[in-house]
């Protein structure tokens, strides 16, 4: 922000400053206490352990005072004789109880963090019981995380909310980021990103995420839910709540992990002695060199010595006014190639305080993580996999050896150094006024930075430094920097009432600013005489003397100003209401729209307090809910809706030098704006069989219109050749399911099952209006030799991910490919027309590379002290395109081949080909995580709890797909279902964990 | 409420990008819009290796083409096609030349719109330099309508950026009348030819396309304008609006229009300036014309695709005493610039001599038949007229050339000037030269002979018929750009045949508005002939 934002930032909340002042005074005069109250204290516990329990709320029912149990779970309150006293507390089945007089009431309270009754599920701007939901959100807790060691928080709900595909296409990569997709592809060339929100900061950044400190995550599916995010929203929003300090005794948390991987489902390629003999034997044409070594070249990169491991320390405690909990978090993972590691130090600070008769509450969360990341090495797995394995990585003097066709992959991680280091830090303050009874005044405040350094250097000896033409045996270095800045600003005003006892009443409005700045540099030099400096004395290399050095740096930002407001309405408990609008403006927006409204109504209905419900006894709990939101989708480039200049080329000035020529090189679009998803979503909450069985269903049906993407205009009269406009609609329906099932609950063993399930359809709708058409688009570049082009083809009307390509009738007798025409006449590849047009083509719907049916299923079991857990996953009814069997089961490659070169693919003597000879499905079933804890029974009193876990990770795949491991292939977006030639290795991971409480 | 309105202000800023509203505040920000549209022209007015205008001016004529050569230059058929005259309605070459024609013509609306909008004291300059900037822009406008009738016949017009969405195909006479205007508008206030004018329009190519434009009235507009043909061409012959080094005037032979110094040229009426040396800004056209291993031959480092050759027969129009046949064309075996030795070739002639010849078929497996289809690597004579120089020290001792890689590339020069006033006073005088037309041709083709040579390949007004004329002028402008022109005013290019050409359709005369265009603006009209 600059000084003259921060100004007007400042202006706006020196307005709001007044109003609070004016709002305490009110307070301030209204807060006397009533004569006929009585004092009424006691403790509370829990029913289960017997602990005393600290900040438990205890109110006068019907508007009162309202005070905490301190550390020992004491609480002292003043209530007329006559009054309700309520108790609650997160994660506890809130109890009301009369006073009848009395002045000590002791109260036990029965801890159930499944019951919908209890669970608190954030919504955004504020929090429901899960039962007044009326939108589809998924609420996971901590007991419910996946085990194996997160890198990101996104990984700890993989397979746990129905509908949201979360797919790690870069394996363990500790400095990876698994993609993430909520209920199909939203758009084609914005933001395919869900919205983070970390306790309350909008646009969170998941780096300062450590598992040990979340205490829950809520995912807000559906449009109804989302609309209150407003454009940011189309992917769905994803909000985390952390864990935050609780009044009592001082508690010690430290938890650990420690965790190796080891490599499996390695590609099956030929040894060097294979190699060598199917020359001899000329299975291998003898164009192949043999030089005499034997190299496993793959093996080279895997860092076999590779140790994982993560500390959290984290500590709380405080009185009823004040109260803290801090942790530090200490990681190093090591990935599974060498080089290609990360190491974080991070530390996470909570404060609350109260004051003001407990009318104001505040909360800081200050947070931070140190990354230090080896950027190095993680790739190049493709080369390493296909290299003659009879070269080597030496020379017989014991020196690397290189050539000009191939970069010897080990020489280049041993000798060069690429290196981050980053420092990610949020800052959020939180003050809650409770005004007068029911109305309560929020100021919300955050900022959040992320900043890098990265460095490379490769020294004089190494491969890129010798074959360099401009400076041959020249050292080159590089060094960047990265900073961006978040603010966001958004005060609240809520209203709670209940009226007759019967309508309840909550009302949120309220406004949001928030701000988004970027900026960069980066500089690379090369020719350095000596290898003293590194990247540390950057202008020493020839290069910038003879103008042949890089640098560069950029600049930029983005606002997103919103007004919105929620109505919650309920009715006796049984009927729900929820309306939502969000209007919004984006600086992105063309003058023309510079904002949106994104409204949304959703209703709910407790079947199950019905009268007529009362003698169905199977039924413990049913809720419909019905909604209807629409969203936006603002994440696209900054200025794409407006002219700017750009550079063509340097040209002859009057005084004969040559200088930059500028002119337009964009079409104005002032009618740029949002894509605009509508939903419906149809959902059912149950409780069933004596509580045995809880799940939710839901049903939705979703339509983004005004899909952006560049379409050709018309020139003259435009300048440019293409635009950047609003036209296309693409649309998902589908089914989602969780369900969960106590099937036996002793006191010394229990069994539950937890299913998630979902499926969904995908279609690219229209592509075209009046103005601008397109028939279709095309998605998945095959790569590799051949220039084969993209695999899938999504024509309009269509679903997403479909396959278009020859199909395959067999080989002639010398191993020629034959593929059918339209009229099923087999021919060869010249004769195959490969038209985009579908009235002429001979190319077919081969394949859909879309999973249909998503399924993970949790079993978990505890035996006395003992706990024991199955977590599978799997994805069915898709395919592949294997890409490492169209490239490498292929003798044309000179290189190593796949064993399946010699057998499945034997026949094959002709070049690469794309057809429905290398489609395959995909499906697979994975047993993802086991775990087997054990918790310790302590003595002294001093120590709350030990249990010690360990995991085995990937541990089996069942599936017919004969490339890389399914599971890690891209499944998001419109471009999916393309295996890699060279694919992060997969991974089978064993940790071993503690959980210590004292 | 003055908080009020900043907690909505949604202004959206730029930092590392240009706004066309911050732009314009000082000289140096104005020149570098004023110029845009130049360094846009290298894509379509010179042989640039994109589908422009350059390619179906020449490829479509007598003159040069671009054979498939083995596997090399099939490319879709395009190249036949142009050939053959059986270019489709949706050619995507075509579209492509209209785009690129059509952008840099918005380039010039673009300055223009904004240089008006501001005032001389604002943007650093003086009320005069304003006039004279947007005078050059309009005449470099309508240097843009000129090449798109040129290739199109009729075409929208259109002065403001974005106005009208739609906009309506005028028909050619109409749109003659609009360059004419926009010329004699705006010719005086644009600044005279000088060395600080060079690669850009000025008053001296405003008369240049005045004389294209007269000379090609009969066909444009079916009134011949040979007087006002012949008076445009005195302004430039008697150097009234400037040179780029002193008086305008031939210059004394065929190397300083195109050598790489040709920026000391004192013939050059319009170019597009080139610098490698200094600004890293190299001509664009060896992609068209140099072989896979030109750089040896040349010393340089510059390769091409080997496209663009000569259609067999052309190279035997020049005699052999005529010295733009040795100087402007490459045949034969060819030498290493550095060794000396044969440069072999890379395709049919791999490790075996690379000789260019004068037919186009496959000698190497002893095939006789010769067309579009049946090239190797060595077929057709090549370009050599304008020569980049050597990067290398030369086997016979040549050392570096300081100035490798920066010839300009010439739109006009005096030398086509005098041909039009000569082929005006021809046309005038019912088809037969006088002497003054004669001395005219004779004076710029005495160049290409040595002085004992001269007296036998002197015109008289007896052999400078127009035929000759016609084969004079693609001797003396092969390569240039006008051949197509020439041949449409000649009478002969949808009605002759040539080499693998049939004659075609009197509607190949135009070609086809792009069908991409019509299928996105309804108020475009197709050519006849093409519906």
């Amino acid at each position: 922000m600059d000084n003259y934002q921060l100004k007007k930032l400042t202006t706006a909340l020196i307005g709001f400053k007044r109003g609070l002042i004016m709002l305490f005074s009110l307070i301030i005069l209204s807060g006397n206490l009533s004569a006929q109250d009585i004092k009424v204290s006691g403790v509370v516990r829990d029913v289960q352990t017997k602990e005393l329990l600290p900040g438990v709320t205890v109110t006068v029912k019907g508007g009162g005072q309202t005070v905490r149990t301190d550390g020992n779970g004491r609480y002292e309150i003043n209530a007329s004789a006559q009054a309700t006293l309520v108790f609650s507390s997160i994660g506890y089945v809130g109890q009301e109880l009369a006073v009848n007089g009395r002045s000590s009431i002791n109260v036990s309270l029965d801890s159930d963090i499944q019951s919908l009754e209890t669970v608190v599920v954030q919504v955004g701007y504020g929090n429901l019981k899960q039962k007044e939901v009326t939108s589809a959100v998924a609420h996971v807790d901590t007991s419910q995380f996946r085990q194996s060691g997160s890198r990101n928080a996104l990984d700890l709900i993989q397979g746990k909310v129905p509908g949201l595909q979360v797919t790690r296409t870069s394996g363990s990569n500790p400095n990876s980021s698994p993609s993430v997709q909520l209920r199909g592809v939203v758009t084609v060339t914005g933001s395919a990103s869900p919205l983070y929100v970390i306790d309350g900061i909008p646009g969170g950044n998941m780096d300062l995420l450590q598992q040990d400190d979340i205490l829950s995550i809520d995912v807000l599916k559906d449009g109804s839910g989302a609309a209150i995010y407003g454009s940011s929203a189309n992917a769905g929003v994803i909000l985390v709540t952390t864990k935050k300090g609780k009044p009592g005794a001082a508690s010690f948390d430290y938890n650990n992990y420690v965790r190796k991987e080891y490599v499996q489902r390695k590609p099956n390629v030929l040894t060097a002695q294979e190699f060598r003999d199917k020359i001899a034997s000329g299975e291998l044409s003898s164009s192949r060199a043999d030089r005499g070594y034997s190299t496993d070249f793959y093996d080279m990169m895997i860092n076999h010595d590779n140790l994982s491991h993560n500390h959290n320390f984290a500590m709380s405690g405080g009185t009823n006014n004040t109260n803290y909990r801090a942790s530090v978090n200490y990681r190093n993972l090591e990935g599974i190639g060498l080089e290609n590691g990360r190491q974080e130090f991070g530390a996470r600070l909570n404060m609350n305080q109260r004051g003001f008769n407990d009318r104001l509450n505040v909360q800081l969360n200050l947070v931070n993580n140190f990354n230090n990341a080896n950027l190095l090495g993680g790739g190049a797995w493709e080369s390493e996999l296909f290299k003659n394995p009879t070269f080597s990585n030496f020379n017989d003097d014991g020196s690397y050896y290189f050539d000009l066709q191939s970069t010897n992959e080990y020489a280049r991680l041993m000798q060069e150094t690429s290196f981050r280091k980053q420092q990610t830090t949020s800052a959020d303050f939180k003050a809650d006024l409770d005004i007068i009874a029911g109305l309560k005044g929020t100021v919300f405040g955050s900022y959040q930075r992320n900043s890098w350094n990265d460095s490379q250097y490769a020294p004089q000896d190494s491969e890129t430094s010798i074959e360099n033409t401009d400076y041959p045996g020249g050292a080159w270095a590089a060094k960047s920097d990265f900073l961006s800045q978040a603010y966001a600003f958004e005060p609240t005003l809520q209203y709670d009432r209940l009226f007759a006892e019967k309508h309840n009443f909550t009302v949120i409005g309220g406004y949001s600013y928030r701000y988004y700045k970027e900026e960069g540099m980066s500089a690379s030099n090369r020719g350095f005489i000596n290898d003293l400096f590194h990247e540390d004395n950057l202008g020493q290399g020839t290069a910038l003397i003879d103008g042949r050095a890089g640098m560069g740096s950029f600049k930029n930002d983005n606002k997103l100003i919103a007004f919105f407001g929620r109505v919650n309405y309920a009715f006796n408990g049984k009927y729900m209401l929820q309306a939502v609008i969000r209007r919004e403006g984006s600086s992105r927006f063309g003058t023309n729209n510079k904002w949106g409204n994104f409204p949304a109504v959703s209703a709910g209905w407790n079947v199950s307090e019905e009268e007529f419900m009362q003698n169905v006894n199977f039924v413990n709990y049913l809720k419909l809910r019905v909604g209807y939101g629409e969203t936006g989708n603002s994440g696209f480039s900054n200025n794409a809706s407006r002219v700017t200049l750009g550079g063509g080329g340097r040209y002859l000035y009057p005084d004969e030098a040559y200088r930059e020529t500028y002119g337009p090189n964009r079409n104005p679009n002032p009618n740029l704006r949002w894509e605009s998803k509508r939903e419906y979503n149809l959902g059912l909450d149950f409780t069933l069989f004596d509580q045995k069985l809880n799940g939710n269903l839901d049903v939705f049906q979703r339509k983004t219109v005004d899909l952006l993407d560049t379409y050709t205009t018309p020139q003259p009269p435009f300048i440019q050749s293409n635009i950047y406009t609003n036209v296309g609609t693409i649309s998902s329906k589908g089914i989602e399911l969780g369900l969960s099932y106590k099937a036996i609950d002793k006191k010394d063993f229990s069994w539950s099952v937890d299913l998630v399930g979902s499926t969904t359809k995908n279609t690219l709708d229209s592509y075209s209006n009046d103005i601008y058409t397109l028939d279709y688009k095309e998605f998945g570049s095959i790569g590799g030799a051949g220039a084969l082009g993209n695999a899938i083809v999504t024509y309009e009307g269509e679903r997403v991910g479909e396959f278009w390509g020859k199909r395959f009738a067999g080989f002639t007798e010398d191993g020629k490919w034959l593929f059918y025409n339209r009229n099923g006449e087999a021919v060869r590849n010249d004769q195959i027309n490969n038209s985009r047009n579908r009235e002429l083509t001979d190319l077919a719907p081969i394949g859909n590379a879309v999973p249909k049916y998503l399924l993970s299923i949790n079993n978990s079991f505890t035996y006395k002290r003992f706990d024991f857990r199955v977590f599978m996953r799997g994805k069915f009814d898709y395919d592949i395109l294997n890409t490492m069997a169209l490239s490498y089961g292929n003798k044309v490659w000179q290189g190593n081949l796949l064993q399946d070169a010699f057998t499945k693919y034997a026949e094959i003597d002709d070049t690469y080909m794309y057809s429905d000879y290398y489609i395959e499905s995909g499906s697979h079933w994975k047993i993802d995580e086991v775990t087997i804890g054990y918790t310790f029974k302590l003595p002294a009193t001093y120590f709350r709890n030990l249990r010690v876990y360990f995991t085995g990770q990937n541990l089996a795949t069942i599936t017919g797909y004969s490339g890389n491991d399914p599971d890690f292939i891209q499944d998001t977006g419109l471009g999916p279902g393309i295996d890699s030639r060279g694919a992060y290795p997969s991974t089978r991971s064993f940790l071993i964990g503690v959980n210590f409480g004292f | 409420m003055l908080a009020f309105a900043s907690c909505t202000d949604l202004t959206e800023n730029a930092y590392d990008q240009m706004l066309t509203d911050d732009f314009y505040n000082n000289r140096n920000e104005v020149l570098s819009a004023v110029l845009r549209p130049y360094t846009h022209a290298n894509a379509w007015v010179t042989p640039s290796g994109q589908d422009g205008w350059w390619r179906p001016a020449e490829l479509s004529g007598d003159q040069l083409a671009w054979p498939t050569k083995g596997r090399h230059g099939e490319d879709g058929g395009k190249w036949k096609r142009l050939h053959y005259h059986t270019w489709t309605v949706d050619e995507g070459g075509l579209n492509n030349a209209w785009r690129l024609m059509y952008w840099g013509m918005g380039l010039c609306n673009d300055p223009i719109e904004n240089l008006e909008a501001r005032e001389s004291a604002d943007m650093g300059i003086s009320d005069e330099e304003k006039a004279a900037f947007i005078a050059e822009l309009k005449l470099l406008r309508a240097f843009h309508y000129l090449k798109l009738m040129d290739l199109f016949g009729n075409i929208p017009i259109v002065t403001q950026v974005g106005i009208p969405a739609q906009p309506e195909t005028r028909p050619r006479a109409e749109v003659f009348n609009f360059i004419e205007s926009e010329i004699l508008e705006n010719v005086n206030q644009a600044p005279v030819l000088s060395r600080g004018m060079m690669g850009r329009m000025s008053q001296a190519g405003a008369y240049a396309m005045l004389v294209e434009l007269y000379l090609n009235a009969e066909v444009w507009t079916g009134t011949p304008r040979w007087d006002d043909c012949i008076a445009a061409a005195n302004k430039l012959i008697n150097s009234e609006a400037g040179g780029q080094n002193g008086t305008m005037e031939l210059d004394p032979n065929i190397i300083d229009q195109f050598k790489n110094t040709n920026d000391l040229s004192k013939e050059v009426i319009m170019s597009i300036a080139y610098d490698y040396t200094t600004a890293n800004f190299q001509p664009s056209w060896p992609g068209e014309f140099f072989h896979f291993k030109q750089r040896e031959i040349y010393g340089g480092a510059r390769n091409g695709n080997n496209g663009i050759v000569l259609i067999p027969g052309v190279y035997t129009t020049y005699s052999d005493q005529d010295l733009r046949k040795s100087e402007w064309l490459l045949e034969g075996t060819q030498y290493n610039f550095a060794t000396g030795a044969v440069v072999t070739g890379s395709e049919e002639y791999n490790e075996r001599p690379l000789v260019f010849v004068d037919n186009i078929r496959r000698n190497s497996v002893n095939e006789t038949s010769s067309t579009m289809s049946d090239g190797e690597e060595n077929s057709g004579v090549r370009f050599n007229k304008y020569k980049l120089g050597n990067q290398l020290v030369g086997h016979d001792g040549t050392p570096i050339d300081l100035n490798y890689n920066n010839n300009d590339w010439n739109i006009y020069r005096l030398t086509w000037i005098y041909f039009a006033k000569a082929e005006a006073i021809i046309r005038q005088n019912g088809g037969t030269a006088n002497q003054e037309a004669v001395d005219l041709i004779n004076t710029c083709r005495k160049r290409a002979f040595a002085e004992a040579d001269w007296a036998a390949n002197a015109y008289t007004p007896a052999t400078l018929t127009l035929d000759e004329l016609l084969a004079e002028r693609g001797r003396e402008f092969i390569f240039e750009g006008f051949r197509r022109n020439d041949l449409i005013r000649f009478g002969k290019f949808t009605s002759e045949s040539w080499w693998d050409h049939q004659a075609s359709q009197a509607t190949r005369s135009l070609f086809p508005i792009p069908q991409q265009q019509i299928d996105m603006n309804p108020n475009l009209q197709q050519n006849p002939g093409y519906n």
